[in-house]
Order: structure tokens, then sequence, then C-alpha cells
């Protein structure tokens, strides 16, 4: 894809107009996400036809309503074991999960660990934006140690998950991080994601204005997409020794890669050696 | 209302009687009857008291639980008296006397061989279900050898085709002759 | 078991749907046994009936989790599934079963699970979407003793009530109660039949001892089965609204990739799929939901009689119980004892016409269950007055045996 195609991407050809205005509280980072996701999905020229976006509930769940697909917008955690079973039945889907923190990581941690074990090949897109916000508020797996949330009214004293180290030791295929700032940077990560031939795990840090960022005093949205800035630490500067100076950074790009061998792909392996084994008659 | 029979296979845990119940309601399914199988389900899979009960019709099987016993095959002393409560008066008992050292007592008909033994001089100990089940057919007439042999080929492992259907037709020829051909009978009770 | 394997004509490739798109050739296996050896009869346990009737209804995806009584309906599965191109998966849990399962669904494969009590209750949630987004699956619960861990071994029949209001919110669901291994297999058939033919998850509820019962069944040819499927859309994508009613109260499905793009949501949605709160379409379109069952009872009921037409007293029982009414009926009858057996095969919704008919007539009413008291509350609302319904349960994990519905029938008759 050369840069001058670039142009040509109109994200309105990937949206149903019909939806809008959208539901998202200004200044949201799950839009830019979204942006970004559907921006992937052109370079990689994916059929809309093709495409399966399987949402859970929470303000992530409610993005994938917004993209013209194959839209499922299922259970609350579930819908990586949902996507578990449409991509088995119709290996033919390019089937994408749009998740959040608290759906990801709390209520279906479990299926996030299976789905990484497994390593069935389709993508997983983790809006961490450290609150449940469409609940109104309260504490999530990824919320930062003292900030204050509607059920952490001291201020949060439970240390939070790195999910990106969670996803890795559990055998994703390909694991990454991003922040919504860095929007071509986040089109590629998915764009790699999508591309992997495996499960790929992707975090995306977004952030909720509206009620996390008000609560806590984070400022407006340009504040707190520079704050995350200021504390990430891109693939790019891996190798160099920036930590003594920089304790709280997060890593973003891409962060494990695991090239063993897709769980479809295994299935259909042992499943021939079986057969085999049943028609040479014992 | 069509005619049921009602058998139970009784033992220890670990002789086989589930593979019996399989192998003998296989063949009566061969010989064109109904037959509802089950058994005790229970954690263990070694020791203890172990069952697998028939009920036989030539219709539909109304109610496939046994509560009045037609045959009883007794394997071991652990089961002697489990079932005593579930036999009819005139109920037909094949007892293992190997190892059953006390068998109920009433006006039931007892076939009592030791079965373990002969099996052993078969070949194998492990064949006893089989010999008791050649006995009881040998009693009961309720299936054909032709059906008994599809159902071993259908049922056991091939490993065990030949031994199996020797220890039938062992069990077979005592029931019917009282006689072994290739081991001594050494008790009828 | 060693059974004949025959070459299935509903493979998915029927269903207008690319049969190599797992690349998984399919794979029949040679007669393991002579074939006049009882071509078509088999003797099979009650859970592999389940799962040899599934796969010849055209399942071709299975999700599972272990659970004692059902987990041999997983193990056939297992071993079935792959010899027809299709996908068995053992899923993290029995959330992720019951989710991976309405997935497949959603793909339009025709998919399956099984689970017991404790299982089944955290099937609930997904199950609710199932029937709130009215994609097809069947679910089998085989009913062993609770509640909690109780009894994993021993039979129930206690999940009645959770199988009809497990769910959350006023929902469509269909269960199926066979009583032999016989009826396993041919309610198995149906229960993917209507569930793709309605669009409604569909429960076969049987408990542990019709589970485990090993029986001589019939193995059907497939054109005997009379398999239905899914009403696939053929509407013009810019016409074609997801939810809106057809003549039957059913909508037409649209399968992805096929140029349609639906939304699907467990929240409340409009004829266009997407969520509504307005109360007027609200209204509408969960009346439609709520309504499908209704419109199609004839198709959806299923029930047996035996000896009701004179019948004085006629005991209402399912599963491995109204095995024993069965014979307690004859043996009633032997004694000169006018009784009869209302059996429902659907348990709900209830066949409630043909039942008040057959209870008009009856003077008393008996409903053995093993559990405390369950259908009754159904059979009490349907006769008039409730007092002439008599309950007779058990719940130490025994059945109740075809004597003691006789000694109460008997007690019956002599208590006028």
């Amino acid at each position: 894809m050369t840069e001058a195609s670039m142009h040509t991407f109109e994200i309105r050809d990937y949206l149903r107009q019909e939806l809008m205005p959208h539901f998202m509280c200004p200044g949201c980072g799950h839009g830019i996400a979204l942006r970004a996701l559907l921006w992937a999905i052109y370079e990689l020229d994916i059929d809309k036809d093709r495409l399966a976006i399987v949402s859970g509930i929470g303000c992530s769940g409610r993005v994938g309503a917004y993209i013209d697909a194959n839209t499922m917008h299922v259970t609350h955690g579930r819908p990586l074991a949902y996507a578990t079973g449409l991509k088995l039945a119709r290996p033919d889907l390019e089937v994408i999960v749009i998740t959040g923190d608290g759906d990801c990581l709390a209520i279906g941690g479990n299926h996030l660990i299976h789905a990484c074990r497994r390593n069935l090949n389709f993508t997983c897109l983790m809006l961490n934006n450290e609150v449940y916000g469409m609940t109104g508020g309260q504490v999530s797996p990824t919320t930062t140690v003292d900030r204050f949330t509607t059920t952490t009214p001291l201020g949060n004293h439970e240390p939070g998950f790195d999910s990106c180290k969670l996803a890795a030791a559990a055998g994703a295929g390909l694991v990454g991080r991003e922040i919504t700032l860095q929007v071509p940077a986040l089109k590629n990560l998915i764009k790699e994601g999508i591309n992997h031939p495996g499960f790929a795990f992707l975090e995306i840090i977004s952030d909720c204005t509206e009620i996390y960022g008000r609560k806590n005093q984070l400022g407006e949205s340009p504040e707190m997409m520079l704050s995350q800035k200021a504390s990430t630490r891109s693939d790019v500067y891996r190798n160099t020794v920036d930590q003594p100076f920089r304790p709280n950074a997060f890593e973003t790009g891409v962060l494990a890669r695991n090239d063993r061998a897709e769980y479809a792909d295994n299935y259909r392996k042992h499943v021939e050696k079986t057969m085999d084994v049943l028609k040479s008659g014992d | 209302m069509a005619k049921e029979i009602e058998i139970r296979l009784s033992g220890s845990g670990g002789q086989g009687l589930i593979l019996a119940a399989r192998i003998l309601s296989a063949a009566l399914t061969a010989s064109g009857l109904n037959v509802a199988h089950s058994q005790s389900y229970e954690p263990t899979s070694r020791g203890g008291l172990s069952r697998s009960d028939l009920v036989i019709s030539d219709g539909e099987v109304d109610y496939p639980l046994v509560t009045e016993l037609d045959y009883l095959v007794i394997m071991d002393q652990v089961a002697a008296h489990a079932s005593t409560g579930l036999l009819k008066a005139d109920a037909v008992l094949v007892i293992d006397s190997s190892r059953v050292t006390s068998p109920p007592k009433g006006t039931f008909k007892t076939h009592a061989f030791p079965l373990t033994e002969i099996a052993r001089k078969l070949g194998s100990g492990r064949v006893a279900n089989i010999v008791a089940l050649g006995v009881l057919n040998g009693i009961s007439e309720l299936c054909t050898s032709e059906s008994f042999e599809l159902a071993v080929d259908d049922q056991a492992p091939r490993g065990f085709r030949e031994l199996n259907l020797k220890a039938f037709k062992e069990g077979y020829t005592l029931a019917t002759t009282g006689k072994a051909v290739s081991a001594p009978v050494v008790s009828l009770a | 078991m060693c059974i004949k394997k025959r070459p299935l004509s509903h493979s998915i490739g029927e269903l207008d749907y690319d049969p190599t798109h797992l690349n998984l050739e399919v794979y029949f296996l040679p007669p393991a046994i002579s074939a006049d050896f009882n071509r078509n009869r088999l003797s099979v346990q009650g859970n592999h009936a389940c799962a040899l009737a599934a796969v010849a209804a055209g399942c071709r995806f299975y999700a599972g989790y272990p659970i004692t009584p059902s987990s041999e309906v997983a193990e056939k599965m297992s071993e079935e599934l792959p010899k027809v191109g299709g996908i068995f998966v053992q899923m993290e849990d029995e959330i992720a079963s019951m989710g991976a399962v309405v997935g497949a669904s959603m793909g339009g494969v025709k998919a399956l699970t099984a689970t017991s009590g404790p299982g089944f209750s955290l099937k609930q949630e997904n199950l609710g979407y199932a029937s709130m987004t009215e994609t097809p699956c069947v679910i089998v619960n085989v009913m062993r003793g609770g509640p909690s861990t109780g009894m994993p071994t021993r039979p129930s029949q206690a999940d009645v009530m959770q199988a009809r209001w497990g769910s959350h919110g006023d929902h469509p669901i269909i269960v199926l109660t066979p009583a032999s291994v016989d009826e396993i297999y041919m309610e198995t058939v149906r229960a993917f039949n209507l569930s793709e033919l309605l669009r409604v998850p569909v429960v076969l509820l049987y408990d542990e001892v019709i589970g485990h019962l090993i029986e001589t069944i019939e193995i059907r040819e497939p054109a005997e089965l009379k398999l239905l499927e899914r009403k696939w859309t053929r509407a013009p994508p810019e016409e074609y609204l997801p939810f809106a009613a057809t003549d039957d109260g059913v909508p037409e499905m649209a399968r992805p990739g096929d140029g349609y793009r639906t939304h699907t949501t467990g929240l409340t949605h409009g004829e266009n799929g997407f969520p509504t709160q307005d109360p007027e379409e609200v209204d509408r379109v969960m009346r439609r939901l709520l309504s499908k069952l209704d419109r199609n009872r004839t198709i959806v009921e299923s029930f047996e009689l035996l000896e009701c037409g004179d019948a004085d007293i006629v005991i209402v029982a399912y599963g491995i119980t109204s095995r024993a009414a069965r014979r307690a009926v004859k043996l009633g009858r032997e004694h000169g004892i006018k009784v009869g057996l209302f059996r429902p095969i659907t348990l709900w919704p209830f066949p409630q016409q043909p039942f008040a008919e057959v209870a008009a007539l009856a003077r008393k009413v008996l409903v053995p269950e093993m559990n405390a008291g369950q259908l009754c509350l159904e059979i009490e609302r349907l006769c008039s007055p409730p007092s002439k319904v008599s309950r007779m349960n058990r719940i130490d994990g025994e059945a109740i045996t075809p004597i003691e519905i006789l000694e109460r029938v008997k007690a019956l008759e002599s208590n006028d």
C-alpha cells in the first residue's frame, strides 16, 4: 500500500451511516480505535461481506455496530467464545473481536487465556480505558492504583493486569499494544495482527475522558492522550536503556510473537491422521 | 403384555461384567429381541460391587430397570446377597463357586460351577465372565450361538476372540451336559 | 460400538454451503461388522444415540465441557464429527461452550452442546442470547441429583423448571423429554428440526437413567428423518429486514458472507436488528418473538396417550418415570382399574389442550416425578378442580418403580 492510496481511505465507506450520530462521548478514544481498525481493513482489502465483528458488552462492545459488516454484539465477556465457534464453523470469514478491559480481563478472563492457548486464527482488539464506562465508572482490572472510580471512593487499592504479558504467557500467536494518539502505528499494528496466522491479541490504550478523566482530574482528551504518550516506550527503543529514567513506561508495538501451529490447521492434521488410521482398517 | 425377562450379572468391579452384559445384549439384539441394559455407575472401576442389568422383550420394553429377576449371575462373594430382594421365587442363579462361598438360599434353581477356575484352565481367568454367559445361555437358550459369535466380534477385543468363543462353548456345554469339555467339573451345587 | 456408516445425504453441502471449506474430506468407514448383522438395529447408550442422531440431523459443530452424566454425548461427537467434516471442540468452561455453539450457529452451521444441571445453569446466559437473537441451537441436559453438585451419578427430574425458566427475562424455549433410547434418537432429530425451523433454542431434557441406558434402536435412513433447514433469506439485501415477521412469525435468516451484513444483538432490537427502546416497537417485536411457539403449537407439541379413553385415573409422567407408569397402567388394567397415561414428549410448551381434554374426563390425576414437585404445578393449573391432582415424588436418587405407582393408583381408586 503506497502513501498515495492512504488518502483514498474513506471511513464513511465502512460505517453504517444510518446509525449516526454515534453514542460515544466527546473525547472518547474508542472512535479513534475504530478508525484505525477500518483503515487497516481498507488497506488489507478485506471484503466487508466476509468480515465478522464480534463484540462484547460495554462501551467497546457498542463500537462494532457502526461497522458495515456482519456484526455480532454478544454477551458480556464472551465474544472470544462466540468468535471461536464462528471461526471454527466458518473459516472463510475474517473474524475480529472488539472487547474492553472489563469484558476481556474480568468476566471474560478465562476465555482470553484459552483463546491464546488455542491460537485459532482471529484477532482480538481490547480497548483499554481502565474503567467500566457504560455502567457509570466502576473500577476495572486495569485501573491505575490510587485512581478514583465509583467503587473505589478512597482510590484503587488493587494492582492491575498487564494484559499483554498475560496473553504472551498464555501463548498468543501475536501480542501488541498501541495508544490511540499514534493512529498510523495503531493501524499498522492491527494489520499485523490480522495478517498473523494465529490468535492475535492487541491492547489499545484508549481513554475515557468523560467519566474516568473527569473523576481523576486528568484533563480533557488531548491532555489524557499526551500523558499516555509520555508513558509509552515504543518497540523502536526496545533496546535502549531508558528504563531507569522512565520507570512507569509501558511498551508499545509488537511485544510477542509465537509461530506455533494454528488451531484449525492442527485440528485438520489430527483428523487426517486419525482418518488414515481408520481407513487402513484398524 | 409382551413377556419381559430380567437378568442381572453381578460380581466385583474388574470382572468384566459390563463387557459381558454388552456382549449378551448385542447377541440378544441379533436374535431379534429388544434389550434394555443398565448398570451401576460408580466412581470406582475396580473392586466393590458391580452389576449390569438386562431387561429383554420380544416387544417394546416397558420399564427398563429390573424389578424381579428371572436370572442372576453371581461372580463374587461381594455380590452374593446384594440382589436377594429382587429375586423371583423360581429365579435361576448361576454361581461362580470359585469365588462365591455362601450363595443365596431359597427356592431358586442354582447352577454353581468354578467358573474362574475353568476360565484359567482355558487360558485366562479374565474370561470367567464369558464362561458364565455360556452357562446362562445353556440354561436359558435366549440367543443362538451364531448371534453370540457376531456379538463377540462386535463388542469384544479382537485378540480375545478365539478364547471368548471357547469360553462360551465351554460354559454352554457345562450347563447342558454338566460336563466340562476341556476342564473338569469340580462341583455341582 | 461398531456402527455401520453410510453417506449422509444432508451434509453441509446440501445447505447451499461449501463442504470443502474445512478442507476435510468426508470420510466413511467400511462396515465393521457383516452387513446382515442387524443392519439397522443397534444396542446403543442413550447419550451415544443423541450424538449419532445429531450427526444424522446435520449437526456439524459441537462445543462442550465434561460433566457427569452427559459426557458420553461429547465423547461420541468427538469421534463422529471429524468423519463428516464437522468440528468438535472442548471449551474452557460451560459458558464458553454455549457461546461457541451460538457463534457457530450464527455462522450457519447446526450446533449442539450437552451438559447436566450445574453446567446447564452456567449456559443459561448465552441460552437467553440465543432466544433473543433467534439463533437455532440444541442443548442436552442429562438430569442428575441436585441442587449444586448433588449426586452426579444418580438420576433426577429436577430441572423441569430450570429448563423452562432458567434463563432471564420472558423468552421462548422448547423442551423435549424423550423416554427411551430410540426416542432420544428421534427427538434429537426433531430438536434440530424445530430449532432450525422456528429459530428457537431447543433443550433435550432427559434423566440419567435414560442417558446411560443401552437399548435397541432403529437407525433410520436419512430420507426417513425428514430434515428441516433454516429459512435462509433470498430477499434483495437492500430490502431485507432480519427480524421482520413472516406468516409463521419466524424471520428469515441471513448467513454471514451472503452479502446482507446484518447486526445481531442481545439488546432489544427492531425489525432491522438494531437496538431500540421505543415502547411501541419493543412491544411489537417482543410479542412477535414470544408468539412463535403458540403460533406453531401443532408442530411443536408431542405427546403419547395410553389407555386414556375411559380412564378414571390419569397418570402424567415423562422420562424414566413414564416407563414405570406404562407398566403400572398395564398392571392396573389387569386388576380392572381404569387407569391411563398421558406422556408429554414436548414438555415446554406443555401440550395443554390435549391434556385438558384427557383430564376433563378423569376423576383423578397422578403426577409421579423424581423431584419435589415441578411439573405437577403445571398440571394443577390445567385441572379443574386442582384438588384432583395428586403428587408422587422421589428425591433420593432412585427411580420410581412400577409397583410404587400401582400402589398409589390402587389407593387413589379405593379412596372414592
